[in-house]
């Protein structure tokens, strides 16, 4: 056969593959492990787009693809897809969390107190660079408390309420099966409550932070201030086909109230996502504060933030525009050269009858 | 009776690799795409093993409907060994046990990126599109709910606006790949970027077309011997691409839609979009047989 049907592109997907592998060289379940341990806050952060939670799988994820985050999370997400929905667990009330830190930029004071709790934000970011030259770096120990804080914390929010500050949202009666579930039907709009939840818990980090910050710059109508923000950890309670209700273990929560005056009441925006991560939370939640009445189009409108900030969808998309485009670019270059020929000859003809 | 006996086996993943609740939708919003021709109707779209954007939505109709007797081939742009269609093609298999095939006229499923094959496929074949963009509005309404509502109404006075102003300001259609097209006299569609070469090849078919926008969540779909019309107006006729009088310098065929190589003297060669026509072509031209079929397109024109 004078022209053999190309097996090439075979055997050069397999070795690009291969390429990009081998830089990371083989993997085993220690380094899975020294992921999971060296980097919670990654691991966190993967958990909460790919809406998976399993510390082990994610570091599995990281470690398997080198750290490509978005590959990471489409590894999980593909992976969760094919698993069954065994059971819905039980709804959790915010004062059910055990908290390990819980801030209100509110108030002073709030009942139940300010909890700092794990976090940089005092640190100074300063690049501890003797560990290159061989020093260790130990964290000093903390020191407990006399008085430990409480475990279990009422809402800000809650308070408000009491005190005719805010029309807490109604109590959605949905149960069990009948949630709706943003991973097995199509988001549309104007969108369910529970799906506007779910995507925002499962959007992109940057891609929230992004629009979130464009609506707190300017490009949104409403000003938040954090009411409360909340790391804390979810106890999943499930029930035994006998009836009985048990704990299936807890998950690392984070959770955001935002608020804006919005004539005599405060308007409420939340967010909350699986694993620890503040800047999504408070991003997502300042979006879902801005989004009732936004304009269509504009970047607080609901479509238009769900839509783009979902990572897997504008990840792909994005780097889709590699792949070959020989036909729609062939197809548009006939169509301006020939508009081009068309003008060429008009403009031929017209200087020979100018009276045209 | 134990557990085991209501249980089957563990494996490490599907059958086709969705599970029985992704392809139960899938099957459903397939027949009503099938009894609404055009209208695009939302999908969950679930998580593949690929990335967003690079025939997810093609894959999992693909993933559903093939059982281990299918025969798949997968082209992107026309050609099988383009690397993403090698990938995809890989993917069916591996999971599916399906057979493979680059043979137009052998394949009971195709699943395809912005092209149709040259050969007339026929009432038992199936032909799969991956569409990046499912709404055929978007260019006049980016918001998708308003789009919906849209053709709901079919209201589509900004279509043919567009179309127009185009042929003020340019002198034609400047409509390249993705020609809006009416389907069943009722709902506009995207063809998905397939040249307006290929259009014509879907009026009146006698084979299924599924589209599927995995990553935009939405299946659409053109049954056999369905009306589909490109949007013209009766005095400017709708125009293929000028590619009847092109010759493909690999095999010599000539008549169908070309990739244009650009050459060092400035010059450009053409070869063949359909790789799988041009391989038939050699053989045939070398005396390996003919297993060409018959073609959409006769001598670069398609007979009315």
């Amino acid at each position: 056969m004078a022209y053999v049907a190309t097996r090439g592109g075979e055997r050069a997907i397999e070795q690009s593959e291969r390429l990009f592998r081998e830089e990371m060289g083989g993997f085993d379940r220690d380094r899975v492990e020294e992921v999971r341990k060296s980097l919670p806050y990654l691991i966190d952060r993967v958990m909460g787009e790919a809406s998976l939670y399993d510390e082990d799988l994610a570091a599995l994820a990281l470690a398997q693809t080198g750290g490509e985050l978005y590959e990471a999370v489409l590894l999980l997400r593909a992976w969760r897809t094919t698993q069954p929905r065994l059971q819905v667990a039980a709804p959790i009330e915010q004062d059910t969390l055990f908290t390990h830190r819980r801030i209100s930029a509110a108030f002073k004071d709030i009942p139940g107190g300010q909890v700092l709790g794990p976090t940089l934000d005092y640190a100074h970011r300063i690049l501890a660079t003797d560990v290159l030259q061989g020093a260790s770096y130990a964290p000093d120990p903390v020191e407990p408390a006399d008085t430990p804080s409480p475990a279990y914390q009422p809402s800000v929010s809650a308070w408000q309420a009491d005190n005719d500050l805010l029309d807490p949202p109604a109590e959605d009666p949905t149960k069990g099966n009948d949630i709706p579930d943003l991973t097995r039907e199509p988001l549309l709009f104007p969108s369910k409550r529970a799906h506007t939840l779910q995507s925002l818990a499962r959007a992109e980090t940057g891609g929230v932070l992004a629009l979130g910050y464009a609506a707190m710059r300017g490009y949104g109508q409403a000003h938040p201030t954090v009411n409360e923000l909340r790391l804390a950890e979810a106890e999943i309670a499930v029930t035994h086909p006998d009836g009985r209700q048990f704990s299936a273990g807890r998950v690392k929560v984070s959770q955001a109230e935002v608020v804006d005056k919005k004539g005599e009441k405060l308007g409420i925006g939340y967010a909350a996502t699986f694993g620890w991560n503040e800047v999504k939370c408070i991003a997502a939640a300042t979006l879902d504060l801005n989004s009732p009445g936004a304009e269509k189009g504009s970047a607080t409108e609901e479509e238009f933030f769900l839509y783009h900030t979902e990572g897997v969808e504008s990840s792909g998309f994005c780097i889709h525009f590699k792949l070959p485009h020989y036909v729609t670019f062939q197809s548009s270059l006939d169509a301006m050269r020939d508009a081009k020929a068309k003008k060429a000859g008009q403009s031929k003809s017209s200087d020979m009858e100018p009276a045209e | 009776m134990s557990l085991s006996t209501l249980t089957k086996p563990w494996e490490a993943m599907s059958y086709g690799f969705l599970d029985g609740s992704a392809k139960r939708e899938l099957r459903r919003k397939m027949l009503k795409s099938v009894a609404v021709p055009g209208c695009q109707m939302p999908y969950a779209s679930r998580e593949v093993p690929m990335a967003r954007g690079w025939g997810t939505g093609g894959l999992q109709v693909s993933l559903t409907l093939v059982n281990p007797q299918t025969r798949v081939k997968v082209i992107d742009q026309g050609a099988d060994d383009s690397v993403n269609a090698a990938s995809i093609r890989r993917f069916i298999a591996r999971v599916a046990g399906t057979p493979t095939t680059m043979d137009t006229l052998e394949a009971d499923l195709i699943q395809s990126r912005h092209r149709i094959p040259e050969e007339i496929l026929r009432e038992d074949q199936i032909l799969v599109l991956q569409v990046p963009n499912p709404e055929p509005l978007r260019p006049v309404q980016p918001n998708m709910s308003i789009a919906r509502q849209m053709h709901a109404d079919a209201d589509y006075g900004r279509m043919w606006l567009q179309l127009y102003e185009q042929i003020v300001r340019s002198g034609r259609v400047m409509q390249g790949a993705s020609y809006p097209s009416l389907v069943h006299g009722r709902h506009v569609m995207t063809p998905s970027p397939i040249p307006r070469w290929d259009v014509p090849k879907l009026h009146m078919a006698k084979h299924l077309t599924i589209l599927s926008a995995g990553r935009e969540k939405r299946i659409f779909a053109v049954p056999p011997y369905t009306r589909v019309e490109p949007l013209v107006f009766s005095d400017v006729p709708y125009k293929v691409e000028e590619h009847g009088h092109l010759t493909c310098t690999r095999s010599g065929t000539t008549g169908f839609f070309m990739n244009e190589i650009p050459r060092d003297d400035g010059t450009s060669s053409f070869e063949v979009s359909d790789s799988e026509w041009g391989v038939k072509t050699i053989r045939a031209r070398d005396g390996d047989g003919e297993s060409r079929g018959e073609t959409w397109y006769k001598n670069g024109e398609m007979p009315q």
